[in-house]
């Protein structure tokens, strides 16, 4: 529907690669521009406007600043949305999955904390390397299911950080 | 478009000229009012000279007392004289009874579950309780400044959720003040001390008051607060230091554990004057009627650890969702009287591996960074060089899906305003209508979060189950206040019931008002934990009931059977007490001692999958 582009809020051309200090900079800024209390004396049309503004634009934040989220808005962008649940072959990966899958269940069986700690940093690692490959071939329409196939792989890996974070939770208590 | 309105609308005050506003910190133990006057923030104090109004309201049959007075007389006339009320604030009166302590006071359940005390000037809700603080504030404001004031920023704990939040803003009503903003205490601490150093870089503030403990991760860059992620405990504080204490002198004086509420507060009395003294001191003599005893700053430490250990614990979990590390942070400030405590002020240095802040008042430095944003909102400011605050929803808001589980729309942390869109389909053919169930909370299960509202979506075109496309849009805006639409994308249908919100009504509806909001709210935390550790126990027995009926006989012996009947026998004794953790226990026990008998069944199922059979006609 009607909503601008993400990149476009922030006076940016779509792209994979952005400094994020800069990007946050210019948040700060156009959030200071927007934000309701800006406005706590204004109409109510001003004060309804400023709203939808300030949400339209944090959420354009929330998703550049977020490497997985912004790759996948980009093919979104490209190509029309991914579909959130598709039953994908990606037996290589699939192969990996269920390795760090194990090695999770033996961290919390261990209740290894630095174990944990290094699981993470290995984690980074792989997503560093997804990000890397994705940066090379989403632009390229030949290799739109290569790079649609990195996006599901740094979601998994979003969604494996975000269990070794309720992991770490629980080994808190 | 706002279809549903869950909470108050947005009534958003509209001043016109320079005028009044002031910041209140309507605090467990104490309150306080501050204001902007010619650029400088500062706490506004009474005829006597005293900035601080003890958070203590007693009533008499004519009139009311507030503050100094009324705390005094509050072991001699414990009925009548109410301490604390923050913590009975937006809760039932079953959420009060878990809070785990004795409270003299006579409640009353009323026809709600809101729980009343019973005074001789009749029964006093806590928001009527509160009111009555803020009402000598406001006055005092009033006198000070000379005029009356267009509106108050007041500070609840980040950690307040919407029933908390609500009754705070009833409470700010009752008293005849104009909320311009609820601001988050740790939020304005930062302000205060934002202001004072022209800070830069990642700021944790550590908050433990009398009641509540918050802490919140906030970056400062050139004038912006971001709030990066925020945590607490709405039942931790000062308050409990005492009641460790004056269940030390309990035991040691070898008194019954059922005391008269007259005893019960001067050993709390006597408990926090020990604590304070225990701030200079090593050592503290102590007596109650001909017990006398002594209390090291050791051992008072061995009876706070673990209520310090448990705030550690939510820095830690704060530090993580800000999606940092623990070095990253580069100051801590600390707020709330509570951080006096030199235990406190030294693990929380451990903690963070730097000395905390702790230039500004810890008691007032709230409420200045509440005048300072009073101010703003109030229009007197508009140079574009005032400070912005971006805050965060500390808890997650989110609908039903099938199977009574809870999808997050908005997760906790997310920066506000926000507008988040969920899209979802049919299940059924020729599906017509969908129930939008709306909720907040963290856990899984819709049954473990706190129901705010439902409304139903009509008219959807008959069509085949997943064709239809639906819309639902969050909408939180900077109070923090929630709208909910939902739309058929296909055929534009849009919801067209209205929820009225259950507050913001006229001021005698109070009581009715707050009826209605529990409705809602449900119940608090404590009570919820005791209920899933219920429901878990009752799962478990009926799992393994069942396991016993089909392969009991097959697979154990009837020493086995016989120390499973046993366990479970005492599972069920516990599941009709209100024991959460006695429960809990229990069920790793019987969990433990069941734990072969599951191995056994799952290799005998694994075996009869090996010879052709499916697992679900092994279950059947």
């Amino acid at each position: 529907m009607g909503s601008p582009c993400h990149f476009a809020l922030f006076d940016l051309q779509p792209a994979f690669c952005l400094d994020l200090d800069q990007l946050a900079a210019r948040y700060r800024e156009l959030a200071r521009s927007v934000h309701p209390d800006r406005f706590a004396d204004a109409d109510v049309r001003e004060q309804r406007a400023a709203l939808e503004h300030s949400a339209s634009l944090n959420e354009a934040y929330q998703v550049l600043k977020n490497t997985s989220a912004r790759a996948r808005y980009l093919l979104g962008l490209r190509g029309g949305e991914l579909p959130l649940e598709v039953t994908v072959q990606d037996g290589e990966f699939l192969l990996q999955q269920m390795q760090w899958r194990e090695e999770l269940e033996d961290l919390q069986d261990s209740a290894d904390v630095p174990g944990v700690a290094a699981f993470k940093q290995r984690l980074k690692g792989a997503a560093a390397l997804l990000h890397e490959q994705f940066a090379a071939c989403w632009e390229q329409p030949a290799q739109r299911e290569q790079a649609e196939r990195l996006v599901r792989r740094m979601q998994f890996l979003d969604k494996l950080s975000f269990e070794v974070r309720q992991l770490e939770e629980r080994l808190d208590d | 478009m706002a279809l549903l309105q869950i909470a108050e609308p947005g009534q958003s005050p509209q001043p016109h000229q320079r005028r009044l506003a002031v910041g209140i910190d309507l605090g467990t133990t104490n309150s306080l009012v501050a204001a902007l006057r010619s650029g400088l923030a500062a706490p506004l104090a009474d005829a006597e000279g005293a900035v601080i109004l003890p958070s203590a309201v007693r009533y008499h049959a004519e009139h009311t007392e507030v503050g100094a007075g009324a705390k005094l007389a509050a072991a001699q006339d414990p009925l009548n004289t109410v301490l604390s009320v923050k913590r009975l604030m937006g809760r039932g009166l079953a959420d009060v009874k878990q809070l785990g302590e004795q409270l003299p006071y006579r409640f009353v359940d009323g026809e709600s579950d809101m729980p009343f005390i019973d005074t001789v000037q009749g029964l006093k809700s806590p928001v009527q309780v509160s009111a009555d603080i803020l009402k000598v504030l406001r006055q005092r404001a009033e006198a000070t400044l000379g005029g009356e004031l267009v509106g108050a920023v007041i500070t609840v704990p980040a950690y307040f959720d919407e029933a908390q939040r609500q009754a705070t803003k009833d409470a700010a009503r009752l008293a005849g003040l104009n909320v311009l903003r609820l601001l988050n205490e740790p939020t304005a601490a930062a302000v205060a001390y934002g202001l004072d150093q022209q800070a830069q870089g990642v700021v944790a503030i550590y908050d433990l008051g009398g009641g509540t403990f918050d802490i919140s991760i906030l970056r400062l860059t050139g004038g912006v607060f971001e709030v990066m992620a925020t945590g607490g405990d709405s039942a931790l504080g000062g308050d409990d230091f005492d009641h460790a204490i004056a269940g030390w002198m309990i035991a040691e004086a070898g008194l019954s554990a059922d005391l008269d509420p007259g005893t019960q507060r001067t050993l709390l009395q006597s408990a926090c004057a020990a604590k304070e003294a225990l701030t200079t001191e090593v050592l503290v003599s102590l007596s109650h009627g001909d017990w006398q005893g002594q209390l090291s700053r050791e051992h008072f430490i061995r009876l706070i650890e673990p209520l310090v250990a448990r705030s550690l614990k939510a820095c830690r979990r704060a530090v993580r969702d800000a999606g940092i590390e623990l070095a990253e942070v580069e100051a801590v400030v600390m707020v709330g009287g509570s951080t006096r405590v030199p235990y406190v002020r030294q693990a929380v240095a451990e903690l963070f591996a730097r000395q905390p802040l702790t230039d500004i008042d810890p008691d007032q430095v709230v409420a200045i960074g509440a005048a300072v944003q009073a101010d703003t909102l109030a229009g007197n400011k508009r140079d574009g060089e005032e400070l912005l605050l971006l805050d965060v929803n500390p808890l997650s808001l989110g609908l039903e899906t099938m199977g009574g589980l809870l999808e997050k729309v908005i997760p906790r942390n997310t920066t506000i305003p926000v507008a988040r869109a969920q899209d979802f389909t049919t299940y059924k053919d020729g599906q017509t209508a969908m129930m939008i169930h709306v909720l907040q909370g963290e856990r899984e299960l819709i049954k473990d979060c706190r129901s705010l509202a439902r409304f139903e979506l009509r008219g959807i075109p008959p069509m085949v189950a997943g064709a239809a496309k639906i819309r639902v849009t969050f909408q939180v805006d900077a109070d923090g206040l929630l709208n909910v639409a939902a739309r058929e994308l296909g055929s534009g249908v849009e919801a067209s019931i209205q929820v009225k919100p259950s507050y913001g009504l006229a001021d005698g509806e109070i009581t009715r008002m707050l009826k209605d909001s529990f409705q809602y709210a449900g119940d608090d935390k404590a009570a919820r934990v005791l209920r899933e550790q219920q429901v878990d126990a009752e799962r478990l027995l009926e799992a393994v009931q069942a396991a016993l009926q089909v392969d009991g006989e097959r697979l154990l012996d009837a020493d086995e059977r016989a120390v499973i009947g046993l366990q479970m026998e005492q599972l069920r004794e516990l599941m009709a007490g209100d024991d959460a953790i006695a429960i809990e226990q229990q069920v790793k026990r019987l969990t433990q001692v069941t734990d072969a008998f599951a191995a056994r069944r799952l290799d005998a199922t694994v075996k009869a999958g090996l010879a052709g059979r499916s697992v679900n006609e092994i279950e059947d």
